[in-house]
């Protein structure tokens, strides 16, 4: 398949990438990153910035209002000292007269707000929230579940029900979620799939954009240090587009594998036992798969890369033309996410079958839904039949590109490239 | 026979015509120059010849085959914008091109340890090329030219940017290649360079080749009412006088172009009645630089003239 002139191209590309320090140090940083680009993800929806909260909670009768301060009291968030809160009693026909009262405080801030729990609110369960800001979640996520506790408290409470039955009452419901497969067993779901498939994507991505910026840059590079044409004396364009392709792609690959080496070892032992929930359920069939499709995605958007790099001069004007390839990568990363919240979602199914696509949303979607093998497989078909379309088209741009110095060619100029005769 | 023939070749981009229907012959063991002012289409017909530009029309003949990728694998090209990977080690960027030629193994790298040897670079075969000098750089881009030991050595304005040690040194190996039966085109506008390392030469102006052939009988021809004269004084006298054709002025010395060959005794009668202190008087000589003059009208700009070949 490959000549002597292809396979001295792919191994010069793999003797500077692999052993490069770049290599080693992308390799390493990689899984930091994406867990550094987790944990932010986190942290910033968990981090609220609440601290100093200062609600006033009013009701309609001093037992509530007492009722209220003695289960509040007992918040972690309240007894830590980041909320302070404020008891009254106000009848509702004073209300306005009170909050009118209370304006200034909230309007420089110095109360957060008025939380007014109504007599009514025993029977409707409507509260009435007074702020500067009062959309704002985190006080409804906090104080919802205590002020429903204490409602559903005095509703039941003198109708003779048990601590036990209450307690049930209080409780929220919870789902367990059991996948049904075709093998008639019925298990229990963990998170193990969800957060393999968020991997998967995220590992995608940036893998696809990195590697394909690192040969859009390499061949810019070649292109102005004019080596280019030191090589074309030795081997055709074609030939020196597919060593570089390929021996990038195989670098890439290197990499994903190794980035998947704990993957392979959570799979292969029984030492390490993860926490149910995080439980995970794929078959190495569907590792080979993730990397083969992996590698055929390299394929063709080292391809495109490499194609966009022959047309400019410098980074920074290869930088607006590599714009739509971005997209191409962006978009199917974004509708991976919208799958992990509904994984049968009908634009990422369609989308696993869409050219380009297909690359990031099928594996994504194969470890999220249970699907037969077929389909991975007509992805990879739809992903060959692309690379034998697509590389025909690269190769003429490549080819004159490659020579071009000089103005910024335009999108006619780029066209015409592709229907000269060779 | 040639063992290279361009029969008919044109380049287009778009409206521009690079190269217009150019046909020359390169003969088996010579040194063949295109020469040529700067634009005038050499390295478009020399990359035409290395088959990275595809001609508009025409056809280029290796040894009566069009040429191919064994053509390719037997040739050394040495491009006028030289480049490298910066990033690569002198020894394994020479080792590379090798490859690329399909030729590897440990005869290669003892020739190419001789080679760095031979241009003083032996201490630098495991420096980075960024790290080398211009003109080292250069040296390294020749190695990887010759490296292979190719049939036939393509150098497109090589002499350009190099100083006058390396000028002969480069010299100097063109003329073993050549003993040992390989065929060297190189292309120029340097004309005392091709007048002085050719066998043969096409002349090219405007992507046409306005003269070619073998190198002696072309200025056999264009000499014969010729003369080559070095002089102090003034000959202004000479100007439209009834025996001149023209005069061409080359700083250093002029040719004189007589409308009759029997008129140089005349010439030097007329030179020595004007109290012109003669230097030196060749008759029936003509330099390659008069030749073009006569053919393309100006001459091309000389660089590096100080250089003694």
């Amino acid at each position: 398949m490959f000549n002597y002139r292809i396979i001295a191209v792919i191994k010069r590309e793999l003797r500077e990438k692999l052993m490069s320090k770049s290599f080693i140090i992308m390799t390493l940083l990689m899984p930091v990153i994406m867990f550094a680009f987790i944990g932010l993800q986190t942290l910033m929806v968990s981090f609220q910035g609440d601290k100093g909260t200062k609600i006033e909670v009013i009701t309609e009768n001093p037992d509530l209002t007492v009722e209220c301060r003695r289960v509040f009291n007992r918040l972690p968030f309240i007894e830590d000292g980041s909320w302070t809160i404020t008891y009254n009693t106000v009848p509702g026909k004073d209300l306005k007269e009170y909050i009118e009262s209370k304006k200034g405080e909230l309007l420089s801030k110095k109360l957060t707000g008025i939380i007014f729990i109504p007599q009514k609110a025993l029977e409707d369960k409507a509260v009435e929230y007074y702020a500067k800001t009062p959309n704002k979640l985190a006080i409804v996520a906090k104080m919802n579940g205590p002020i429903n506790n204490i409602l559903i408290d005095r509703y039941f409470s003198g109708k003779n029900l048990t601590e036990g039955e209450l307690a049930f009452a209080r409780k929220s419901v919870h789902f367990n979620n059991f996948k049904v497969t075709k093998e008639d067993k019925i298990e229990k779901q963990a998170y193990g799939n969800i957060a393999l498939a968020f991997v998967f994507a995220v590992l995608l991505y940036m893998s696809l954009i990195m590697s394909g910026s690192m040969t859009m840059s390499a061949v810019i590079e070649e292109k102005n240090s004019k080596v280019v044409e030191v090589l074309l004396s030795s081997v055709s364009s074609k030939e020196l587009m597919t060593g570089k392709v390929f021996g990038s792609s195989i670098t890439s690959l290197a990499q994903m594998v190794i980035w998947l080496l704990p993957l392979i070892v959570l799979m292969s032992t029984s030492w390490i036992v993860l926490p149910d929930q995080f439980k995970f359920d794929i078959s190495y069939g569907h590792l080979i798969y993730f990397l083969f499709n992996f590698f055929l995605g390299l394929l063709i958007y080292q391809g495109l890369f490499a194609m966009v790099g022959s047309i400019f001069n410098t980074p920074q004007e290869a930088q607006q033309g590599v714009f739509p390839l971005m997209l191409l990568i962006i978009i199917p990363f974004l509708l991976c996410f919208s799958m992990i919240n509904n994984p049968d979602n009908i634009i990422a199914a369609i989308a696993s079958y869409i050219p380009f696509a297909t690359i990031i949303v099928m594996p994504c979607r194969f470890t999220l839904v249970d699907m037969s093998f077929i389909y991975p497989l007509i992805s990879c078909v739809i992903n060959i039949l692309t690379l034998i379309l697509i590389f025909p088209v690269i190769g003429k741009v490549y080819r004159v590109g490659i020579l071009r110095t000089g103005t910024k060619p335009t999108m006619g100029e780029v066209i015409k490239w592709v229907k000269a005769k060779e | 026979m040639p063992v290279l023939e361009v029969r008919n070749l044109t380049k287009m981009f778009d409206v521009l015509k690079a190269v217009d229907n150019a046909s020359f012959e390169v003969p088996e063991g010579s040194i063949f120059g295109l020469i040529g002012r700067n634009g005038a289409g050499k390295t478009t017909t020399i990359r035409m010849l290395m088959n990275i530009y595809m001609p508009t029309s025409g056809e280029i003949i290796f040894r009566g085959k069009p040429v191919d990728h064994e053509f390719r694998a037997r040739v050394g090209y040495l491009p006028e914008e030289r480049g490298l990977y910066k990033k690569m080690k002198v020894l394994e960027a020479i080792l590379f091109f090798a490859e690329l030629k399909g030729k590897k193994g440990r005869d290669v790298t003892k020739k190419a340890k001789e080679y760095l040897e031979r241009f003083d670079l032996t201490d630098r075969m495991n420096s980075k090329l960024e790290t080398l000098s211009k003109g080292n750089q250069q040296k390294v881009q020749f190695i990887s030219t010759i490296i292979h030991d190719p049939d036939f050595i393509v150098l497109d304005e090589p002499f350009s940017g190099l100083d006058p040690i390396n000028t002969n040194l480069l010299k100097d190996i063109i003329l073993e290649k050549k003993k040992a039966g390989k065929v060297i085109i190189f292309s120029t506008h340097l004309m005392d360079f091709a007048e002085k390392l050719c066998d043969h030469i096409a002349m090219i102006d405007k992507g046409k080749i306005i003269l070619n052939g073998n190198l002696s009988s072309i200025k056999a021809d264009f000499s014969k009412n010729n003369v080559k004269l070095i002089y102090e004084g003034d000959i202004f006298f000479l100007d439209n006088h009834p025996i001149v054709d023209h005069i061409s002025d080359f700083g250093n010395s002029v040719g004189i172009s007589l409308k009759s060959a029997e008129q140089t005794q005349e010439l030097l009668r007329l030179l020595l009645e004007h109290d012109v202190k003669v230097i030196s008087f060749d008759s029936n000589d003509i330099s390659l630089n008069e030749i073009f003059i006569d053919l393309a009208g100006s001459a091309p700009k000389e660089e590096y003239r100080f250089v003694q070949l």
